[in-house]
């Protein structure tokens, strides 16, 4: 028997380990390849075959609850497992849609080989990264993984080399480089508050072991600690006052590469600071101490995008100021905790969905009238049925119409404010929404059915670019609804890990 | 023992105080190759009961990177930009210093309150590395030139580096590789960065880097 449940774990655990060199094999393969065809496809290739690894991870890890490799250094849990979902949807999208994109750029001649061999490259270590990041029980390790990303997209805002995108990559860079560098102290401070507590030094770093000592810990350095991580990872996820280096990086960057900032880079951030969460929590004495300060900074988001989203005049911009809105919604979800935690949890799965479709149409509407000024791209719908009414439909899911699952999630975490009975987080949070609302349905009307400022020939689409679109948008239809059985039950999992009181905190620091 | 860390750790403020007061850019390099020796000595110093081969392995990469190669890269992309000095900073020189010593004031309070380090006497290590740490978010903000907020962001690096060793000690081998590995790309990706920068525009002045707004 036990033999058999031996032979079980090292099979998942190789799917890790898959999962995080596949696609850093493909991405170096791609920066030898011949032709500019050739590496996209590799990319393609080397994406979905770490997306199927990555599959069985996080079925295997819903299945058991934990998975450990590398001796404890590797570890998957509900919340790990869950984002890793959530990334690898969001992936595998764009790597579609990046196909699709750059196949494009490439017929007209506009991609040379240079930049092909350096996007596919870049892109699928971005992706190995940001696995690494999600199956880290090290938490030097899940830094590493996080200031990685940093630096290997930061060649994917300017693959186009103009003066706006060196802009826009010289400020992400020196911002979130930064950033990252105070949620590294942040690191060292967790671990700092760990001396002494009987833990192995060379094991200090690892979350399952702070976890299981959050009672011992020296409270003072683990506030300190949070502090500089939340301001740390909170740059990377763009919640404001930190997120100067959103707007222009989203807006210069190549469509994919927007869709997989906002879809899935920002959360990861965001992930990060979840970790650290039960730890501040259950060392500073469950006061609310941790929560509070998240929920703060989700509702400042909120609050600063609000009023940002309604002079925008570009469409990639406006579409960022809405990933910071949302980011700030599942920042203050999880801090006002208990069933907020759930639906901010819910909140990231539905924000990703929405936030690939707008960008993938919003790219492909730009590339076609080759500005992505709202005002170039008004009536888009005539130009392009598909992507017009994907934009307009992307941006009403995004604002919280019904009956898209955003409406759901972004409701529950109205009835989790008001469960906490705070009435002034529920009337700015009602607010921030009511402006958004407002603000981007006016831009998203005149965007799909304003004059069009030139008359253009429509543009057909193939089946794929029909898929991208349909597929996210229906499983938001679908997800709006109704949850499916397995996700409601991997969302509580990952809930708890995020807002488990101490009494029921794992005892084992090691499988 | 001590009282070498102890000179070091002084060392290591002068060369902070210096920073912010130097205005020629190949200075400031040399200055920060030299924190960056000092600290991988300080490392080996900090664990001088314990010594290992892993210990003189991880001080001798970042003694390599932080001494020889990002002065290398750094000196490369000062030749290449043509500029020597930075002549007019958004915070001049002598305030700069007077800052500084502000900074140094309380770098000494904080550290003096954290419960760090307990059992050891060494009472300028944390100071140190706070006021470092602190240094390089000044010059960051400071200064205009995109090559000086490099250098800022290298000083940063070098005061959490400290930090790092005072107060945590063991850091696994692996984790302290990936972490040099990551800021020797951060490097490279701004060296390449400026180098772009320079070519499309003709400057490396961070604040005129302007169009996006909004």
């Amino acid at each position: 028997m036990r033999g058999i449940i031996e032979i079980k774990m090292t099979y998942s655990t190789s799917f890790i380990w898959l999962l995080l060199i596949v696609p850093a094999a493909a991405g170096l393969a791609c920066l030898v390849l011949p032709s500019p065809k050739a590496a996209l496809r590799t990319m393609l290739v080397g994406i979905l075959a770490a997306a199927a690894a990555g599959c069985a991870v996080v079925a295997t890890a819903a299945r058991d609850g934990r998975l450990f490799a590398a001796s404890g250094w590797l570890f998957v849990d509900g919340l790990s497992a869950f984002h890793l979902a959530v990334m690898l949807i969001v992936v595998s999208l764009s790597t579609g849609y990046a196909w699709i994109y750059f196949g494009e750029e490439l017929r007209s001649g506009r991609l040379a080989l240079k930049q092909a061999r350096q996007f596919s490259g870049l892109w699928c270590g971005t992706m190995s990264a940001m696995s690494l990041v999600l199956v880290s029980n090290n938490l030097g390790i899940m830094w590493v993984g996080i200031e990685a990303t940093t630096l290997l997209t930061a060649f994917l805002i300017c693959v186009h080399v103009t003066r706006e995108s060196l802009e826009a990559m010289w400020k992400y860079i020196l911002i979130c480089s930064v950033g990252v560098a105070f949620a590294f102290m942040g690191t060292l401070l967790a671990a700092a508050s760990a001396q002494g507590v009987g833990i192995e030094p060379s094991e200090i770093l690892l979350w399952t072991n702070l976890r299981s000592h959050a009672l011992s810990l020296n409270p003072m350095l683990v506030k300190a600690s949070f502090i500089f991580l939340l301001v740390g990872y909170g740059t990377k996820a763009g919640l404001a006052p930190m997120h100067n280096w959103l707007p222009d990086a989203h807006s210069q960057a190549p469509a994919p590469v927007s869709a997989l900032f906002s879809g899935f880079m920002l959360s990861a951030a965001l992930y990060c600071v979840m970790r650290f969460v039960p730890i501040a929590e259950a060392a500073t004495g469950d006061a609310g101490w941790a929560l509070n300060l998240l929920a703060g900074f989700g509702l400042l988001s909120i609050g600063v995008a609000a009023s940002f989203i309604l002079f925008q005049k570009n469409v990639k911009r406006f579409l960022a100021y809405s990933s910071m809105e949302h980011l700030g919604i599942i920042a203050l979800g999880i801090g006002l905790g208990g069933f907020g935690t759930f639906a901010a949890l819910f909140h990231t799965l539905n924000h990703s969905l929405g936030k690939t479709v707008s960008f993938f149409s919003a790219g492909r509407l730009g590339q076609m009238s080759g500005s992505h000024e709202m005002a170039r791209l008004s009536g888009s719908v005539k130009r392009s049925p598909l992507w017009g009414l994907g934009l307009f439909s992307g941006i009403l899911a995004l604002i919280g119409a019904a009956p898209f699952a955003l409406f759901m999630s972004e409701f529950q975490v109205l009835k989790a404010a008001m469960d906490r009975g705070s009435v002034w987080m529920t009337v700015l949070y009602l607010t921030g929404l009511a402006v958004v609302f407002i603000g981007a349905l006016g831009h998203a009307i005149s965007l799909a059915w304003g004059k069009p400022e030139t008359e253009l020939d429509p543009v057909k689409a193939n089946g794929l670019e029909r898929l991208l679109v349909l597929v996210p948008l229906c499983a938001l239809l679908l997800l709006g609804l109704w949850m499916p059985g397995s996700l409601h039950a991997l969302l509580n999992d990952a809930a708890e890990i995020v807002g488990s009181a101490v009494t029921k905190a794992p005892d084992a620091g090691r499988p | 023992m001590h009282d070498w860390i102890e000179l070091g750790m002084i060392a290591l403020v002068l060369a902070d105080v210096s920073l912010l007061g130097l205005s020629l850019l190949s200075t400031c390099i040399r200055v920060v190759a030299f924190q960056g020796i000092l600290l991988g000595l300080f490392a080996v110093a900090a664990q001088f009961r314990a010594l290992s081969p892993r210990l003189f392995a991880i001080a001798a990469v970042s003694v390599v990177l932080k001494g020889l190669i990002y002065p290398w890269l750094l000196r490369r992309a000062v030749k290449e930009a043509g500029v020597q000095r930075e002549i007019e900073p958004f915070i001049g020189y002598i305030p700069s210093i007077l800052a500084g010593i502000a900074m140094l004031g309380v770098s000494i309070w904080i550290g003096g309150r954290l419960p760090l380090m307990k059992g050891q006497d060494l009472p300028l290590v944390v100071p140190a590395a706070l006021m470092t740490m602190m240094t390089g978010l000044f010059l960051i903000v400071a200064r205009k030139k995109a090559l000086n907020q490099c250098l800022g962001y290298l000083v940063f690096e070098n005061g959490i580096y400290a930090f790092g060793v005072a107060a945590v000690g063991e850091i696994p081998a692996l984790v302290e590789l990936g972490i040099l590995l990551d800021a020797f790309v951060a490097v490279l990706v701004m060296g390449v960065a400026m180098y772009h920068i320079n070519r499309e525009f003709d400057h490396l002045d961070a604040d005129r880097l302007s169009s996006l707004k909004g």
